[in-house]
């Protein structure tokens, strides 16, 4: 016998609502199909239903009904954000998922058994894990999707195997949705409850009532058309909004993009997994997009890293237009993991040292934080960037001692230098100059003469009046200083 | 009054604290590779505090730096290296023996982003050496009463991020910060700059003064660059007896 939960959101509009904008939790809302006074409510929260309002009403009429009331326009994409978020806290516990065309969620419960101890955990576990995405969600474990949803809208957590019939029994006939016309027909029968339908045979239903009545009654005791169809899932967590109106400045797109930010991070975060990279995509009031992509250095969950970097992508390239839609796309991918020594210090742990490196990578530009790395050149002062991971070998035991080392001028800074006899003798430049009093050279370096950054230079050590040892070279009859000995 | 007795029951009375009868505080030390270095300074640089290496150009002072990091990263320390101007020539470090995939290298793009990396660094915790290297820098970077935004490089000017710190918020004192910082986190943090600039938040002082250079060969025959003869003195030392001077042979490779 299956065992199925059912994660669902009552009233999913007006709750997708309020989770794009929190500040509208408690308030009396309504959604209208559309702008304008004659638009027709299509969702009313229950402190506007206590008010009267009902769907169907235009926005006229509610708003004549209740003064105090809050219409917004219905925001599918921030529903369908909702449904997301609710499949991703349904796969943080189970592997088997079916998403329904109206937002609830279906799970196989007997996947999550070593997860959660009980059914009733499950529920719990579902229902917790849902406000942590801002969802306040139901939850309910029975022997099939039917049974489930009912259960779940009618706050019941488990229906143990065996008690559906008991269980279905007393809820009104309203419950399943029936089409007006077989609703009409079972009224004048009196049938009014499930209990009173699933006593019917189901071949004398349909034979007068057709397939839609056969079901209704399958339905009745607890059966489903057909079993779970478990989907496919994965892919980057989506979140979106549509503005009201356009937004042309940075700070109030920033303080947009801070809410679909802690958003997805709480999604990401049910699985313990980081974003290695976010996807953004503007709608712009120009009727274009304006679409980017930014890199991190390394996953991270910090919402404020994140921020910073989205901060420094659209400083870097502004939109060209004013933007009316956000579509933040985040991939996630699982933390680095390193293992500690036992006899080497600790080192950064892999999530602190994510969270660094993207913090980095904001402040600094992604390409200006790794690891250094020998380049395969001999063009003096050569250097490159590896990504940075923990765990890489410690340095070999060395009798080297002190080491002179250069420190490289980038770009190389051009210096007159005035010679005697050939041997350099005075140098000028920028931030540095004096007379020669000791000089070692030259050396001729030549490279990458098969390709178009070829070069020859003649090299000298050069130390100089004013104290500096430098590292200088002739290059087609001009000096430069790459390096200065330290 | 009863609030103010048990204030007083809570805090201490006058009197109650002997001075002396705190337990000195058991200080761990970073070794430096050097051995005569480690002899003069107890032990090596000690960890979770500030350590300033300040010296005038062609001193010693990467050469002394890169072999701290050297022996940080045998001993098995992840270490990070701060380098707004971009001069870390990874070839001259690691023959002066930096394991390269145990150092984090970092380039801010101006000397006010480099203090704020280091303060990102030393507050993550888990590295045991931070290099905070303003080597060439010309100006005072991280002052107590705040960070001066100079010796920007043009290519900082330019670039985008750097672009809003004209327009962003004053700097908040650094050192300060730094220093908590390092202390939270039992990181060492090494700044290598023209001279001494954290003040008393600094545990350690090393001044690298008047400097020989050894060349080989002589007149008429072919000269070399041997290596420099760095003098080292602890200018200032919280934990042990400051003025002693030594001698640090730094040959070239």
């Amino acid at each position: 016998m299956p065992r199925i939960a059912c994660l669902l959101v009552p009233d999913l509009p007006i709750a997708a609502a309020c989770r794009a904008d929190p500040d509208l939790a408690g308030r009396p809302l309504a959604l209208s199909a559309g702008t304008g006074t004659h638009a027709p409510i299509v969702a009313a929260a229950a402190a506007a239903r206590a008010c009267g309002v009902r769907v169907g009403h235009t926005v006229a009429q509610a708003l004549a009904i209740a003064a105090d009331l809050v219409v917004r326009p219905r925001d599918e994409t921030a529903e369908r954000s909702a449904v997301r978020a609710l499949v991703d806290v349904a796969v943080s516990l189970a592997s088997r998922i079916e998403a329904a065309a109206d937002g609830a969620v279906f799970l196989d419960a007997a996947g999550a058994a070593h997860l959660v101890p009980s059914e009733a955990g499950l529920a719990t576990a579902l229902v917790a894990r849902a406000a942590r995405v801002g969802l306040a969600a139901r939850a309910a474990v029975g022997a099939s999707m039917t049974v489930a949803r009912l259960a779940a809208l009618h706050a019941t957590e488990v229906v143990p195997a065996g008690t559906e019939l008991g269980f279905l029994a007393p809820l009104p006939l309203a419950c399943l949705a029936p089409p007006p016309a077989i609703a009409a027909t079972l009224e004048r029968w009196g049938i009014r409850r499930l209990g009173d339908l699933a006593r019917l045979p189901v071949a004398e239903v349909a034979t007068r009532l057709g397939p839609a009545g056969a079901a209704l009654v399958r339905a009745a005791r607890g059966e489903d058309e057909r079993p779970l169809a478990p989907q496919a899932l994965g892919g980057p967590v989506e979140e979106a909004i549509d503005l009201e109106y356009a937004l042309d400045a940075l700070e109030p797109l920033l303080f947009v993009l801070r809410g679909l930010v802690e958003r997805a991070v709480a999604r990401v975060g049910l699985e313990g997994i980081g974003i290695a990279r976010l996807g953004l995509a503007l709608g712009l009031e120009d009727r274009s997009r304006d679409q980017r992509t930014v890199p991190l250095a390394a996953p991270t969950r910090d919402v404020k890293t994140l921020l910073t970097c989205l901060r420094v992508a659209l400083e870097a390239r502004p939109p060209r237009a004013a933007v009316e839609r956000v579509v933040l796309a985040a991939v996630p991918e699982a933390v680095r993991a390193a293992q500690i020594g036992l006899f080497t210090p600790p080192g950064p742990s892999p999530e602190r040292l994510a969270t660094t490196l993207a913090r980095l990578a904001a402040l600094c530009g992604a390409e200006r934080v790794g690891a250094p790395a020998v380049v395969d050149s001999h063009r003096p002062g050569a250097a490159g960037v590896a990504p940075f991971t923990l765990g890489g070998a410690p340095a070999p035991p060395s009798a080297n001692g002190c080491r002179l080392v250069v420190r490289a001028l980038r770009p190389p800074r051009p210096v007159e230098v005035f010679a005697d006899r050939g041997r350099p003798d005075f140098v000028r430049g920028e931030g540095l100059g004096g007379r020669v009093v000791g000089a070692a050279g030259p050396w001729r370096v030549v490279g990458e003469w098969w390709s178009d950054g070829a070069f020859a230079r003649d090299y000298y050590d050069l130390e100089l009046s004013d104290g500096g040892l430098y590292r200088c070279y002739r290059d087609d009859g001009r000096w430069f200083v790459d390096g200065v000995y330290d | 009054m009863p609030a103010a007795v048990a204030l007083l029951d809570r805090l201490g009375r006058p009197g109650d604290i002997r001075l002396g009868s705190a337990r000195p505080e058991t200080i761990a030390y970073l070794p430096t590779g050097l051995a005569v270095l480690d002899e003069v300074l107890g032990g090596g640089l000690p960890r979770g505090r500030i350590t300033e290496l300040a010296g005038a150009r062609s001193t010693g002072r990467t050469g002394l730096a890169c072999a701290i990091a050297a022996a940080a990263t045998r001993a098995g320390e992840t270490i990070a290296w701060v380098d707004p101007a971009d001069a870390l020539e990874p070839e001259a470090a690691a023959a002066a023996g930096i394991a390269l995939a145990r150092l984090l290298w970092v380039r801010p793009r101006s000397v006010s982003d480099a203090c704020r990396a280091a303060e990102i660094l030393l507050g993550a915790g888990g590295f045991g050496l931070v290099v905070l290297d303003l080597g060439l820098s010309r100006a005072r970077s991280c002052t107590a009463r705040g960070s001066e935004v100079q010796g920007r490089t043009a290519e900082a000017e330019r670039s985008p991020h750097s672009a809003r710190a004209p327009h962003g918020p004053p700097e908040s004192p650094s050192w300060p910060r730094l220093a908590r910082a390092a202390e939270r986190t039992r990181s060492t943090l090494l700044v290598v700059a023209p001279r001494r600039e954290a003040g008393t938040f600094a545990a350690l002082g090393l001044e690298l003064g008047a400097r020989r250079v050894c060349w080989s060969g002589g007149p008429g025959r072919l000269m070399l660059l041997e290596g420099i003869d760095a003098h080292v003195t602890v200018a200032r030392s919280r934990v042990g007896r400051p003025g002693q001077a030594l001698v640090v042979r730094q040959a070239c490779a």
